[in-house]
């Protein structure tokens, strides 16, 4: 856990509000960790999966509002990190289910873990992936339907795509889920982000941020 | 109460030490841990926080272990390493008066090992508020001074009576210092989502300014400046208006670095 600055070493553009940012800082981290950016516009940092792309450390960022594009715009970051407990995949074959946003994460996981990727996007992207894409919720679903002997799942996106797909996916294989709760220290001082689940209250910043879905929705 | 530098690391946003991990600790004058309470707390249900860039509102709601087994880390050596590094303050509250006392009588042995104690009279997230019931409140100071010989120090919110007042019964009841201010009740509407917790940050700065100011031309208290102190400046500001020491919270979020810049007014 450590105090840095990034620079920017490319913004790569996947839609029209998500793009990647690469580095040319590296640092070490463990799949789905993440770290804490500071912005201008909020008094709290705000927290980014951390990834790979092109050999480079990198994240993902979707525009939803001044933070995220403060982000974008800026060519050197303020962080700390890296934060949160690192996802250790179970035995056997995995597939992770993906927002475009979360492609670094995806490619890092990729690389280190004996799963799959697939990613679900509303909207074309405008550059080549090497993981099968399905462009809207129709073929969202159809693809989550799809999915058959896989041991678990990782589903990391939106709080909503994050549901739809536990919902699906649930009595195929364990799933595990990256949940999206406000944070503010990242490193466990606050207890901000308390999450519920059926084995009492679980902080994300050092419980997770991935949990088993069933731990919090069952 | 000596801080070198007058730099004190608040309660509840600093958790139990973990900011060591980002801080030079020879930056810190004192570590404020974060509130125990006599049971151990759930905490309010999530979500817990809403920030801008101008505040956060958090509904935290005194999550902790509780005293028992606070003691109990306590005597495993959990916090050893924190001791080792920085003086450290004991934050302390309870869910009735007894509980205050309660909490004391416990932590009396241990009371030498802080450099204070510091009572939370004022979390604006728990349904009791000691500050509204002057009477039993200086029964309890009194009754608190009476069992605990370490540095006292009262953690006062503005809401109810002035804090001046307060203040002053304080000081009367022969406790040491006070900690102005903590956060004040406030609301966000985001949405369909209501969240209600205490303010903090750099709106709570001219509050917290002159609450300082009023205690210091009414008491000699040892006064811990707390309230949207998020620079160098901010922090110069207070020790004008009399503040002893200065103690930094949700500026941490923005920058824990902030206090390394901040203590360097003192090297």
């Amino acid at each position: 856990m450590e105090n840095f600055s990034l620079t920017r070493s490319e913004l790569i553009q996947l839609t029209e509000d998500t793009f990647i940012i690469n580095f040319n800082e590296w640092i070490d981290f463990e799949p789905t960790q993440f770290i804490m950016i500071e912005t201008e516009t909020s008094i709290v940092r705000k927290p980014f999966g951390l990834g790979r792309w092109n050999e480079k450390l990198a994240i993902g960022v979707q525009i939803i509002g001044p933070g995220t594009n403060y982000i974008v715009q800026k060519s050197v970051l303020n962080a700390h990190g890296p934060c949160g407990k690192g996802f250790v995949p179970p035995e056997g074959k995995g597939a992770m289910i993906a927002t475009p946003a979360c492609l670094p994460m995806a490619f890092d996981l990729n690389k280190r873990c004996n799963c799959d990727v697939f990613i679900g996007s509303l909207e074309k992207l405008s550059i080549e992936i090497p993981f099968p894409l399905v462009i809207g919720d129709e073929s969202f679903l159809n693809l989550l339907r799809s999915l058959e002997g896989y041991d678990w799942f990782l589903v990391i996106g939106s709080d909503q795509m994050e549901k739809v797909s536990y919902d699906v996916l649930k009595d195929k294989a364990e799933v595990f889920v990256s949940f999206n709760e406000y944070m503010a220290c990242g490193i466990g001082a606050c207890r901000g982000c308390a999450k519920e689940t059926k084995n009492g209250l679980k902080h994300l910043c050092i419980d997770g941020p991935v949990l088993r879905g069933e731990e919090v929705w069952s | 109460m000596e801080l070198r530098p007058p730099i004190v690391i608040a309660s509840g946003v600093g958790g139990m030490g973990e900011y060591l991990k980002l801080i030079d600790p020879k930056q810190i004058g004192a570590y404020t841990l974060k509130t125990t309470t006599f049971k151990p707390r759930r905490g309010n249900p999530p979500p817990r926080l809403i920030a801008t860039q101008d505040y956060l509102i958090n509904s935290i709601g005194l999550e902790n272990v509780g005293v028992e087994k606070f003691i109990e880390e306590l005597e495993n050596k959990v916090y050893d390493e924190l001791f080792e590094k920085v003086k450290v303050i004991f934050s302390f509250a309870g869910e009735n008066f007894e509980e205050y006392l309660l909490v004391a009588q416990k932590m009396s042995p241990y009371q030498g090992r802080f450099v204070a104690f510091e009572c939370n009279f004022s979390c604006p997230n728990v349904h009791f508020n000691p500050l509204s019931n002057v009477a039993e409140l200086e029964r309890m100071l009194s009754e608190l001074r009476k069992r605990l010989n370490v540095f006292l120090i009262a953690k006062l919110g503005i809401e109810g009576v002035f804090v001046e007042e307060i203040a002053k019964i304080i000081e009367k009841c022969g406790w040491n210092g006070v900690t102005l201010i903590n956060t004040i009740r406030a609301l966000h509407v985001d949405g369909d989502r209501i969240i209600k917790g205490g303010i903090s940050g750099p709106v709570l700065k001219p509050i917290a300014l002159r609450a300082v100011y009023e205690v210091r031309n009414r008491t000699n208290l040892y006064i811990i400046a707390s309230g949207g102190i998020m620079n160098e400046q901010d922090a110069e500001q207070f020790f004008k208006v009399g503040a002893n020491a200065i103690s930094i919270g949700t500026a941490l979020y923005k920058d824990p670095k902030i206090v390394e810049k901040i203590a360097r007014m003192f090297s």
